[in-house]
């Protein structure tokens, strides 16, 4: 922030998204926005840095050199591998009746030239690839070949709208597009075909229980098929 | 030397008469001192404790009055303590045992609250982790099905297991020379 390097320290609960303080100028920050929201730097925004959510498999076959966090020895019996039903069991404070999803509904978030929108996350593993149109920005949302990563694409090649599906007669995860009928993998790049070794943009998203992207995206659509 | 010159009566000091009304009054006024001085040092902790609660609605204004008092209790709740002090010692002379006590668990309050307020309680339910240290990829045991949090940063890649930052839920970290803050 303003060339100075921040630390950050979570530092309390703002209905259930934590808040965090940094050690430099003790502001107080929101993690989903990443915005400052009292203090000396009140106002400010954290730049959001592209992030993946995989399984370990997945990054493993597409990474070469990565480095693993490693567990601190100290706080091993703590970590739960099973913490999602878990916490789906614990209850909200904020809701929203009247939309069609439930407070503790997975979704994936995705904000696109200012529109919101949230695809729950049942809808995406079934109908996986799935293609939208976002403010006029065609969306590709596909769900990894492991059934649990996820990754969003403008699916656009080379300036024109594009559509994919699955490619059904492979064992592998492979993506077919409608403009080259080229082949494209998980990192939604082409292998083979006129548009190999172009790449996708990507847009950033974010899985997230529904009642929490509904409350910092209040004119957020939902996904619907 | 006339002895029987008669000795003027020792006037009964003024003073004396009206100390009692007097120190009444200051002795009011010096509670009153301990009291504002007790009620804003445990004020300044106990009020952002009570709103920043975990599974309970933090309403706006509520939150902003919390992180206010907090940002402002470290040096807020010193000056309430050591200006607690000096009516305590005034008090401590002139009360009874029961006012001795109520001093005593008054002062033992405001401690806590300043202690407190310089503590981060939230880190003692998930323990932030101070330098991280990673694997290589080779060399993690990391099952394939667990979650992971990704970054790539130029040629730097990272993998956050969800499992680990589910827990600290805040990491500090350079990727690729930049710095990042990981939250989950």
């Amino acid at each position: 922030m303003n060339g100075k390097t921040l630390h950050f320290y979570l530092a309390g609960i703002n209905n259930q998204n934590f808040l965090m303080r940094d050690r430099e100028t003790g502001t107080w920050w929101q993690q989903i926005t990443g915005k400052a929201i009292y203090g000396p730097l009140r106002g400010a925004s954290l730049e959001l840095v592209l992030s993946d959510e995989l399984t370990y498999g997945e990054w493993k076959s597409e990474t070469t050199g990565g480095l693993v966090l490693a567990q601190v020895p100290k706080y091993v019996k703590e970590y739960d591998s099973n913490w999602e039903p878990e916490v789906a069991k614990y209850p909200v404070v904020i809701s929203f009746p009247g939309t069609e999803l439930k407070s503790r509904d997975v979704v994936v978030g995705l904000e696109s030239e200012g529109s919101d929108r949230a695809y729950p996350w049942d809808a995406l593993v079934k109908q996986s690839p799935v293609l939208d149109r976002v403010h006029g920005t065609p969306l590709l949302v596909a769900v990894g070949p492991d059934g649990k990563s996820f990754r969003v694409f403008v699916s656009r090649i080379g300036g024109h709208d594009a559509e994919f599906f699955l490619k059904s007669e492979s064992k592998d995860w492979i993506l077919l597009d409608t403009e080259t009928a080229s082949e494209w993998n998980f990192q939604g790049c082409a292998t083979s075909g006129p548009a190999q070794g172009k790449c996708l943009d990507r847009i950033p998203a974010l899985k997230d229980y529904w009642f929490d992207w509904r409350n910092y995206h209040p004119s957020t659509t939902i996904y619907k098929h | 030397m006339n002895a029987s010159s008669p000795v003027p009566p020792s006037a009964p000091p003024l003073e004396r008469a009206y100390r009692p009304q007097t120190s009444r009054q200051a002795r009011r006024s010096i509670w009153t001192v301990f009291c504002v001085c007790a009620s804003a040092a445990i004020a300044l902790f106990f009020i952002p404790a009570f709103v920043i609660r975990p599974f309970r609605y933090q309403g706006p204004r509520a939150l902003w009055l919390a992180m206010a008092l907090r940002q402002r209790a470290p040096l807020g709740t010193l000056i309430a303590a050591l200006a607690c002090l000096v009516p305590a010692f005034a008090l401590w002379r002139t009360v009874g045992l029961w006012r001795k006590g109520l001093l005593v668990l008054t002062l033992l309050a405001v401690t806590f609250s300043a202690v407190m307020a310089r503590l981060n309680y939230f880190e003692w339910m998930f323990h932030p982790v101070d330098s991280p240290r990673f694997d290589a990829e080779a060399q993690s045991k990391l099952d394939p099905k667990e979650m992971i949090l990704a970054v790539r940063l130029g040629s730097d890649a990272r993998a956050y297991p969800i499992s680990q930052m589910a827990y600290h839920h805040v990491l500090n970290d350079v990727v690729g020379g930049v710095p990042v803050a990981v939250t989950y």
